[in-house]
């Protein structure tokens, strides 16, 4: 009996050792599907990247036009160090979507995975995110100067950030990786310290005290 | 009978070596078999992957692609080779192309800049039908980094350019418009990406 034995104990052996190369092979190849590879193209990650940075390009592009409107020194610093910062996320989102390569564009409408609830299409622009100043507004801006700049400025732009904590808070509730949720998170902690301060500088410079 | 049997033919293949051996090695060839399956799957599962992937402009039919093309800055006019124009000299002022629709034809030179930045300019004939219109302009509404304007000179409906990359349609419901703009729009043809759509020449 004891000489039966090797043979089919061999075989058994074998038989798990195929068994268990078969269940890597397999959880290797379900490694993308299960969201610990590159994320899909039509994923909460990559739809992130895209909406964020057009709703960071438009602050970018407001910063620039109230550093051409007015002198005040904290104002502008604030803008330059919204320009500074948003333009460099933009370059790691642009960077991320080229990793999975994932387009860079969505012709079907912005925000479609956050789940809908702001109710976007294909109907609603690229350009009309929560928090987005509107065309009107932002020629408003444009013609505005000294305090009506200012104030102007840090109300849109508080509106423009608390709708991109709102994104960034989106994506931390739906993703997993690892580089998003880092940014992500640095998004909801930097724009929340900048939303007080810019409620602060516009008390400061509420209608009635110095208009230059 | 055929125990003892059985029990003397295992004495004999253990003197055997796995060469010499009669009895086949089922265990070893599943063991392989399976291992190369998988290897198999793995490899055409990541090929596929690859090449489907939906940032790729290769397999759209039709896509005319043009290389080596000038990007000096000038404030003179133009005279380009293709119409509209896929790149080239251009105007130190780009066109705005932040999802813009613009409803008066725009100057080749500053459309041609915002092709640089990353955008896809999407020209249509001015008697495209107003229906066909209003379905191209809600795509360009909705994506950022792209730009439309009427262009009378135009040899066919509708053409939507990138930076050396060209296609033409007749209508624009064609599935070719939306993965054009998928695989273009700050594309991997973009000379200087991270540049911006906003802030140049806003108006045609």
């Amino acid at each position: 009996m004891s000489q039966a034995g090797p043979a089919p104990r061999g075989r058994r052996v074998t038989a798990v050792l195929a068994v268990l190369a078969l269940a890597a092979g397999a959880l290797l190849l379900a490694r993308p599907l299960l969201g610990s590879g590159a994320p899909a193209a039509g994923g909460p990650e990559a739809g992130f990247a895209r909406d964020m940075s057009t709703h960071h390009a438009q602050a970018v592009r407001m910063s620039f036009l109230v550093r051409d409107r007015t002198q005040d020194e904290p104002v502008r610093t604030l803008a330059f160090d919204i320009i500074t910062t948003q333009q460099a996320q933009i370059g790691m989102m642009t960077a991320w979507l080229d990793a999975w390569r994932a387009p860079k564009a969505d012709p079907a409408g912005p925000m479609r995975w956050m789940g809908g609830h702001a109710g976007h299409g294909a109907a609603a622009g690229a350009y009309s995110m929560p928090g987005m100043a509107t065309p009107q507004q932002l020629r408003e801006l444009q013609a505005a100067s000294g305090r009506d700049a200012e104030r102007l400025f840090l109300r849109l732009m508080i509106a423009h950030h608390r709708a991109g904590v709102e994104m960034a808070r989106a994506v931390l509730a739906r993703t997993e990786q690892a580089q998003v949720r880092r940014l992500a998170q640095t998004m909801v902690d930097g724009q929340r310290a900048e939303i007080t301060l810019m409620e602060s500088m516009l008390a400061a410079r509420a209608s009635g005290r110095s208009s230059r | 009978m055929s125990k003892s049997a059985r029990t003397r033919a295992q004495k004999n293949s253990k003197k055997k070596n796995a060469l010499t051996q009669r009895q086949t090695p089922w265990g070893g060839i599943v063991f392989f078999t399976a291992i190369g399956l998988a290897a198999a799957v793995a490899i055409t599962f990541a090929f596929l992957q690859s090449r489907s992937s939906s940032a790729d402009g290769a397999s759209i039919a039709g896509v005319v692609s043009k290389e080596g093309l000038g990007r000096d800055h000038t404030q003179a006019a133009v005279k380009y080779d293709s119409s509209p124009p896929m790149g080239g000299a251009h105007d130190p002022m780009w066109q705005n192309c932040d999802a813009r629709v613009y409803d008066r034809p725009l100057r080749d030179e500053n459309a041609v800049h915002a092709l640089e930045h990353g955008a896809v300019w999407v020209a249509y004939r001015p008697d495209l039908p107003a229906d066909q219109r209003d379905l191209l302009a809600a795509k360009i509404k909705a994506t950022d980094y792209s730009l439309m304007s009427p262009y009378p000179a135009l040899d066919k409906p509708i053409a939507l350019t990138a930076w050396g990359k060209q296609l033409k349609v007749d209508k624009a419901s064609d599935p070719r418009v939306n993965k054009f703009l998928l695989a273009y729009v700050k594309g991997p043809q973009t000379p200087e990406p991270g540049a911006a759509c906003t802030g140049a020449k806003d108006t045609p």
